[in-house]
Order: C-alpha cells, then structure tokens, then sequence
C-alpha cells in the first residue's frame, strides 16, 4: 500500500518537474501569462486614470477586475498542458507509462505552481497601479491561494476534458463558464472582504469546499476522459 | 497454456463509415514474432493500437497473460512497449532526459535509460528536437524496451534506421524473443524477422 502510494507521488512529481523543465527551457506559458497579465494591467489602470477611483468605486469594481486579469492570464496558459501533448504526440508515450491520476495530479500542481507565480506578480503590481488600499492583506493572500488552486484546477480539468477535441479555444470557454463561475464569485467577493477589512466569512469554506470537490471530481475523471 | 500470450479474436474498428478493421484474429505466444502485413490503410497501425490498448475496438475481444496472469486492458496499456512512427518525445529535453522521466514513471533509474542509450549508439545529450529521423527511431525503441517489457507492438520497427541501427535493433529484438518475449511487428511488406511464428495479412 505505501509501496504503491510512493509510486503514485513520484509519478506525479516527474510529471511535475518534466513540466517545469520544459517550461524553463521554451518559456511558452510564462511568456503568455506575462504577457496577457502586462496588457490587461496597463489597459485597466490607463482607463482608470493616474488618480484611481473613489473607495466605492474601488470596493465594487477593482476586485471584479483583479479576478478578470487573473481569469484571461490563466486560460491562455493552463489549458497548454494537456492541449500541447496531443499537439507535439507525447501523449501516446504518455498514455502507455503514466498512472492517469498521478499524471493529473503532476500537471494540476504544475498550474497551480504557475499561477502563484502569476498572482505574486499580478496581485502587487494592479494594487500599486489602480492604487487599490487593502486593509485585511492576510485575508487578500489566502484568497488569492485558495482561489488561485481552485482556478488552476478547474482550467486544468477542462483541459483534460478538451485535450483530444477539435475546437479546443470554443469549449475551453464554454466549459470554463460553469465551472469557474461559483469560483469567480466567491474570489471577487472574498477579496471586497479583504479591501474592507472584514473577515472572510461563509465564502472561504464555500472555496475550500470548492476545491476539494474540483480536485477530487478531476482525479476520478480524469482516468476516463484520458483513455479511450 | 504459455505464460506470455496475446490472442484477438473477431477484432472491428471504424472510423465513422470507414472500416479499418472487420473480424481480425490472431495470437501470438513466448519467444514468438506474429507479423502482420498490409498496404497503407489495411489497419497495422489501428490493430496494434488496439493490442497496446490506446484504441477500444468496437467489437472483438483481446486477450493478454503475462507470467501467467491475465491483464485487462488497462494493465496491457503500462506493459507494452511500443515502437511506433507517431511517437513522439519532448523536442526541449534531450534524448536522456526524455528517458529518466518515462523511466521515472515506470519506476527503472536513469541508468537503465543511459544503457540503452549506448546499446543503439544514441548521444544523450543530444535534444530530442535535434534528432534525426533514424535518430527518433533508435530513441523509440529505447524507450519501448525501457520498462523490459515481455510484449512488444513494433509498427515499422526498421522504418529511417541506416544499417548499423538495424543491424543492433534487429539483435534487441533477437534478445527480446530469446528471453521469452513475444513480439507484434506490422510493415507494409513482408521483411524478414526471426522467430515468426505466425504471418497476418490485413486487406486481403
């Protein structure tokens, strides 16, 4: 049992460092993210104007637009995980060696890790930008942890999901509302908690919860969805 | 009843109205080759996918033992090894590192990687965005014998090899039977191979 359990974790570390190596070495999805995140920073606070917004302003709308940067950053970046193996044919070779778990797992902690990076580099720079004041910024970290897992775990189920599909863009974007709408939501409305400096309330069990049942619903479906 | 055997039997595949194959049966066992020949088309490529498992057939059963133990499909799929002309590597990582981390998924040290690396007379450091053709396909066949397995699926096991790289993939393949492995080889033509026990010719 711990023999197999051992086996499990190194299967899905491999994954994981094979996927940051290759990374490293192409910059692909660091690139994007940067990228993606640069544009949508700039655009955002230029039409905000040097001065800001009022703090209502501020508390209705900066959060939303926090989590939409984060959103697009993600989905033209996550989804490359599983979409590029079926584009370059690894996927045969990964079919035939990797545990359909262990390989989902390696390719979830791959997009988290991604993603923390994203938002240690998003979240400071909008803040400083948009001269959003944070009053509970404990609260802003653990959200944008929390959040930030569940946002990475459900871009890369979809993608599991969507890997071996024609029209991969379309169906990313249509299984992305569903399943990342409730996310959004409680994001957005965790972060106004963090901006107006009350606790995080019902919302961060309700985003725990979340990712639990993402990640546990991507482990059992994934096996399915990857072989025929 | 030999310890290691693959046996199909009545195996169809469609795609969409296309039927690549209808009713196919074969069985290989121990120390055996079943060659399998065809024209471009006739379905090698589909029924050695369904053999490693990375195809369901829509009808027709597979039956696999290894060491005297039945597989299911999904054991059959980690045991194989696959020489195929659609399997591809990570172009960024060198011909090494492509094999300790396949070898790290089926639990063998990159040692066994670097062996087979000399065996076929492959540079390791060589990226595999950098190989040749008949480079990629020494480097398939050390990937497909990387986990020893006792089944081997080769699709145009000789296909851009020069002489030497047949020569030694050939003597692999020799080794592979000598010790009790059994072996699916599909080409277009017949070609010759040691140990063919049985010869399949799709289309016909």
């Amino acid at each position: 049992m711990w023999q197999r359990a051992s086996s499990w974790v190194a299967e899905a570390a491999a994954v994981f460092v094979k996927d940051w190596r290759c990374e490293f070495r192409t910059r692909y999805a660091l690139n994007t993210l940067a990228l993606f995140a640069f544009t949508t920073l700039v655009v955002i606070s230029a039409s905000l104007g040097p001065l800001g917004t009022s703090r209502e302003q501020s508390f209705a709308v900066l959060p939303v637009l926090l989590w939409v940067i984060l959103l697009f950053a993600a989905s033209a970046g996550l989804p490359r995980g599983f979409v590029q193996e079926e584009e370059t044919h690894t996927a045969t070779a990964l079919r035939l060696a990797a545990k359909p778990s262990a390989l989902f797992a390696g390719k979830l902690l791959y997009g988290v890790t991604l993603l923390f990076a994203l938002e240690t580099f998003v979240a400071p720079v909008y803040c400083a930008m948009v001269s959003l004041k944070i009053q509970g910024p404990g609260l802003l970290a653990l959200t944008l942890a929390v959040a930030g897992y569940g946002l990475a775990a459900g871009s890369t189920l979809i993608a599991a999901i969507i890997a071996q599909a024609q029209g991969r863009s379309t169906l990313f974007a249509v299984l992305a509302f569903p399943v990342l709408l409730p996310l959004l939501l409680l994001a957005v409305e965790l972060t106004r908690n963090a901006v107006a400096g009350v606790p995080a309330g019902v919302a961060l069990v309700q985003l725990l919860l979340y990712d639990a049942v993402v990640t546990i619903i991507g482990l059992m479906l994934f096996p399915v969805v990857w072989n025929p | 009843m030999p310890d290691n055997q693959i046996r199909f039997d009545g195996l169809s595949r469609r795609f969409g109205r296309l039927a690549v194959l209808a009713g196919v049966t074969g069985e290989v066992a121990d120390g055996e080759v079943l060659l399998v020949t065809g024209s471009n088309g006739s379905g090698k490529s589909t029924l050695l996918k369904c053999l490693a498992g990375l195809l369901a057939p829509d009808k027709g059963t597979i039956a696999s033992r290894e060491g005297g133990q039945s597989l299911d499909a999904t054991e059959r799929r980690r045991r194989v090894g696959l020489v195929a002309p659609d399997l591809a590597f990570y172009e960024e990582l060198t011909a090494a590192e492509n094999l300790t981390f396949f070898g790290r998924l089926r639990g063998f040290p990159p040692a066994r990687g670097a062996e087979l690396l000399a065996r076929v007379g492959l540079p390791g450091d060589r990226l595999a965005g950098a190989l040749s053709s008949g480079m990629r396909q020494r480097l398939r066949w050390c990937w497909a014998l990387l986990h020893r397995p006792r089944l081997l699926l080769l699709d145009e096991p000789f296909q851009n090899l020069d002489a030497p790289g047949e020569a030694v993939t050939r003597e692999l393949l020799d080794e592979h039977l000598a010790a009790g492995g059994l072996a699916v080889v599909a080409n277009p033509s017949s070609i010759a191979v040691s140990h063919v026990a049985t010869r399949l010719e799709l289309g016909s």
